[in-house]
C-alpha cells in the first residue's frame, strides 16, 4: 500500500469524524446500555435456567457418550461426516488438525492476505461469500451435532445429507468462486444458492432425525435427595445381606452365603473406622474373601461413582451418630392407615416394597421367579403365582410368609416350599398390617380404587 | 474544597489530560454494531469477578472439586447466582467475542491502520477458547470429564507432535489429579495473565486509531 492511498484513508477517517460523535458520552453511552442488558440477561439466565446438574466425573463408566464443549460440537460434527469419506476420511490428522489449523491461519493473517484497501461490501463480495458459507456451515453443523449419521436401521442418508451440508455444498461453492474469479454477479448467486440449499438439507434433515430420547440422569444435589437416593441404591443392591438397617450379623436367605458371619454395618465398629473414601473402595471393589461382590462400574458392577457416594452419605447420616439427619429426611415411608383405611399401591406398597423387597425381588436374584418391581408383577409372576396373592383370603402365601410361617411343600411336607420373609428380620407389624389390609381389600392399585373401598371417606 | 481536591490529583495525576486524551475523543458514526467489543470486555470483567468469589469455595482436586462445586450450589450464601453467571457468562463471552470478530471482518476494518488490532483479536478469541476449555473441566463432573477426553484427544492426533501434546494437556496419557491441577492453574493464572496483556494492548490500538467507521461507497 503507498503513501497516496494511506493519505486517501485518512482523510476520509477524518471525514467520518467530523461528522461523527462524541466518545464521551456517546459512544460510552451505548457501550454501558449493552453492559447492563448482558448483566440483566446474565442474571435472568443464572436463575430461571441455572445450571443442569451433572452426575460426578467417572472415568469406569464407558457408556458415557462424551461431547466436546457446545462451541466445539461444529467442529465434532465435521470429523465424524469427514471420517464418512473414503480414503482420506482415514486420515484423522487432515480434519483435526490441517483444516482447522489452515482456517485459523487464514483468519489470523487476513489483514496480509486481503491486501487491497476497498472496505465497501460491494468490493469484497469473495471474502464475505466465502465466510457467510463458513459461519452457516458453522451454525447448522452445531445445531445436527445430536443427529447421528447412521441411522438405527443401518440407513446412511441422514449421513449423506449432513456430509452434503458440512462438506460437498461449501466446497463446491469455494471451487466455483475460484472459477468465476471477478464475476460478483455469479458469486452471489454461488452464494445464495449454497446457503439456502444447505438450510433446506439442515431443515430436513433435523425433521427427519429420530426423536432423542430424554437421557434423563438423576442427580441428587441436595443432602436430604442424596439420603433418598442413597436409601433407595441401598434398598435394592445391599439389603438382600445387610438387612433394611444394616443390623445384620448373620447373613439368611442368600445363595451360597446362607450363615456367613458379617459385621453389621451400622455398627460403630464399621462407621467409625472406615473412612468415606476407604467405604468406597469397600462398596466399589467389594471384599472378595467375605463373599460380597464388587458394586462399582469398574469392577463389573452397576453402580457409578455418584450412586456409592450415596450409599455413603445415607448410612453416614442414618446410622452414624456424628452426623446430624436432617428432619426432613425422616419422613415416614408411607402414610399412616387410619382405622378401616385401605393402602393403595402406588401410595403404601410400592415404597414398602422397594425397601425391604426388591433387593432379591428382581430380575437376576434367586427368588422363584417372583419379581415385584411393578404392581403386574407383584400380582401375577412368580412359581406359586396361583397362590400366592388371592384377594380377601388370609391363607395367601403371601401374607403368611411375611407373618414368620414358611410354607411347606404339600409333596414333601419336610421341606419349605417358601422360606418366611424377609429371611434375614420379620417385617414390623404396622407394615405387615398394610400388607394385610391391602390383599384383604382386593389390592387396589391407585389412591383413589382404595378410597373408594375404604369404609369412612378418608377427610 | 472538591475544586482544590481535584486540582491537587490533577497536578499529579493528570486528570485533565486523561480527559482529553482517553474520554473527549471525536468518533465516526457509531452503532449497536459497535458496542460488541466493550461487551466482551465486561463480560471477560464479570468472569474475573465471579472466577474469583468461586476460587473461595473450589477445590481442584478430583476428590473434592465435583463435592466443592456442589457446596457452592446448596451451602454457599447466592453461591448459585455467582456460579451461574460464571456458567452463562462463559457462554455469551464466546458468542460474544465470535459475533465481535465477524462485524471486523464484514467491515472490513481490519484493513489499514487496524491491522494489528485484528492480530491482538484473533489472540483474544483463542484465548477466550482456551478459557472456556480450561474451565469447563473444573467441576468435575461427567460432561467436563468426557468433554475434555475427547477434547485432549483430538488435540492428540497431530502428526508427530500428538502424543507430547496429549501428555502435556493431560499430565500423563490418561486423565487425572494432575491434568484438573494444571486445567486450574490455566484457568485462573495462565490464560487470564496472557488474557489481560493482549486486551490492554487491544484497547490501547483502538483508542490510538479510533474506531473504524461503517465503509461506505467511496471507501
Amino acid at each position: 500500500m503507498n503513501d497516496e492511498t494511506k493519505k486517501q484513508i485518512n482523510q476520509r477517517y477524518e471525514r467520518q469524524l467530523d461528522k461523527g460523535e462524541r466518545f464521551w458520552p456517546d459512544t460510552i453511552f451505548k457501550d454501558l446500555i449493552m453492559s447492563l442488558a448482558i448483566f440483566t440477561l446474565l442474571i435472568l439466565l443464572a436463575t430461571f435456567i441455572g445450571i443442569p446438574a451433572e452426575p460426578k466425573a467417572d472415568p469406569s463408566d464407558t457408556s458415557y457418550i462424551p461431547r466436546p464443549e457446545w462451541y466445539f460440537l461444529f467442529l465434532f460434527k465435521f470429523l465424524a461426516l469427514y471420517g464418512q469419506l473414503p480414503i482420506i476420511g482415514k486420515i484423522e490428522w487432515l480434519a483435526t488438525v490441517l483444516i482447522p489449523g489452515i482456517a485459523i491461519g487464514v483468519l489470523t493473517l487476513l489483514p496480509f492476505i486481503e491486501k487491497n484497501p476497498n472496505r465497501y461490501y460491494g468490493k469484497r463480495i469473495l471474502p464475505i461469500s466465502i465466510m457467510t458459507i463458513m459461519v452457516t456451515g458453522i451454525i447448522l453443523l452445531t445445531l445436527m451435532s445430536e443427529v447421528p449419521t447412521v441411522a438405527e436401521d443401518g440407513s446412511k442418508l441422514l449421513g449423506t445429507l449432513q456430509t452434503l451440508v458440512g462438506i460437498f455444498i461449501p466446497l463446491t461453492a469455494y471451487i466455483l468462486f475460484f472459477a468465476f474469479k471477478s464475476n460478483t454477479r455469479l458469486m452471489l448467486w454461488t452464494t445464495s444458492l449454497a446457503v439456502v440449499s444447505m438450510i433446506l438439507i439442515s431443515g430436513t434433515v433435523l425433521a427427519l432425525a429420530p426423536e432423542k430420547q430424554a437421557e434423563e440422569t438423576e442427580v441428587a444435589t441436595t443432602l436430604v435427595d442424596q439420603i433418598f437416593a442413597g436409601q433407595d441404591l441401598y434398598s435394592i443392591h445391599c439389603t438382600e445381606c445387610h438387612g433394611d438397617d444394616g443390623s445384620v450379623a448373620v447373613i439368611q436367605g442368600v445363595e451360597g452365603l446362607e450363615g456367613e458371619k458379617i459385621t453389621p454395618i451400622n455398627s460403630r465398629d464399621v462407621l467409625y473406622t472406615i473412612t468415606d473414601s476407604a467405604m468406597y473402595e469397600v462398596i466399589a471393589y467389594g471384599r472378595p474373601n467375605a463373599g460380597m461382590p464388587p458394586f462399582g462400574k469398574t469392577y463389573g458392577g452397576e453402580l457409578s461413582r455418584s450412586e456409592i457416594d450415596y450409599i455413603n452419605v445415607f448410612m453416614r447420616y442414618m446410622w452414624d451418630d456424628r452426623f446430624e439427619i436432617p428432619a426432613e429426611a425422616l419422613k415416614p415411608l408411607f402414610p399412616p392407615l387410619a382405622t378401616g383405611e385401605v393402602p393403595s399401591y402406588d401410595v403404601h406398597i410400592q415404597p414398602i416394597v422397594k425397601r425391604y423387597c426388591i433387593s432379591c425381588h428382581r430380575a437376576g436374584k434367586e427368588n422363584n421367579n417372583y419379581l415385584m418391581t411393578t404392581y403386574e408383577e407383584i400380582l401375577f409372576t412368580g412359581d406359586n403365582a396361583a397362590n400366592n396373592i388371592i384377594a380377601g383370603d388370609e391363607g395367601s402365601y403371601f401374607l403368611q410368609v411375611i407373618q414368620e410361617h414358611a410354607i411347606m411343600n404339600p409333596e414333601k411336607p419336610e421341606e419349605e416350599l417358601i422360606g418366611v420373609m424377609p429371611p434375614n428380620r420379620a417385617l414390623k407389624p404396622n407394615i405387615v398390617d398394610v400388607f394385610f389390609r391391602w390383599i384383604m381389600n382386593g389390592m387396589p392399585q391407585t389412591a383413589a380404587e382404595a378410597q373408594a373401598l375404604s369404609p369412612t371417606p378418608v377427610p | 474544597m472538591w475544586n482544590n481536591i481535584y486540582n491537587w490529583l490533577d497536578e499529579r495525576l493528570g486528570l485533565n489530560d486523561m480527559y482529553t486524551n482517553l474520554l473527549d475523543r471525536p468518533e465516526p458514526k457509531t452503532t449497536w454494531w459497535n458496542t460488541l467489543g466493550s461487551a466482551s470486555m465486561f463480560l471477560f470483567i464479570m468472569q474475573g469477578i465471579t472466577g474469583i468469589f468461586l476460587t473461595v469455595y473450589y477445590t481442584p482436586s478430583p476428590d473434592h472439586a465435583y463435592d466443592s462445586v456442589q457446596y457452592i450450589m446448596e451451602g454457599v450464601a447466592f453461591g448459585w447466582l455467582i456460579r451461574g453467571i460464571h456458567h452463562w457468562g462463559a457462554t455469551l463471552m464466546v458468542i460474544l467475542v465470535f459475533v465481535h470478530m465477524l462485524r471486523v471482518y464484514y467491515t472490513a476494518s481490519f484493513k489499514y491502520p487496524r491491522e494489528l488490532t485484528w492480530l491482538i483479536g484473533i489472540g483474544l478469541f483463542l484465548t477466550t477458547l482456551g478459557m472456556g476449555f480450561t474451565g469447563y473441566l473444573l467441576p468435575w463432573n461427567q460432561k467436563a470429564f468426557w468433554a475434555t477426553t475427547v477434547g485432549t484427544q483430538i488435540a492428540g492426533t497431530v502428526p508427530f507432535l500428538g502424543e507430547f501434546i496429549l501428555k502435556s494437556l493431560r499430565g500423563g496419557p490418561e486423565l487425572s489429579a494432575l491434568t484438573l491441577q494444571r486445567f486450574f492453574s490455566a484457568h485462573i493464572w495462565i490464560i487470564p495473565a496472557i488474557l489481560v496483556a493482549l486486551m490492554g494492548v487491544h484497547l490501547y490500538l483502538i483508542i490510538k486509531h479510533g474506531e473504524s467507521h461503517f465503509p461506505t461507497k467511496e471507501d
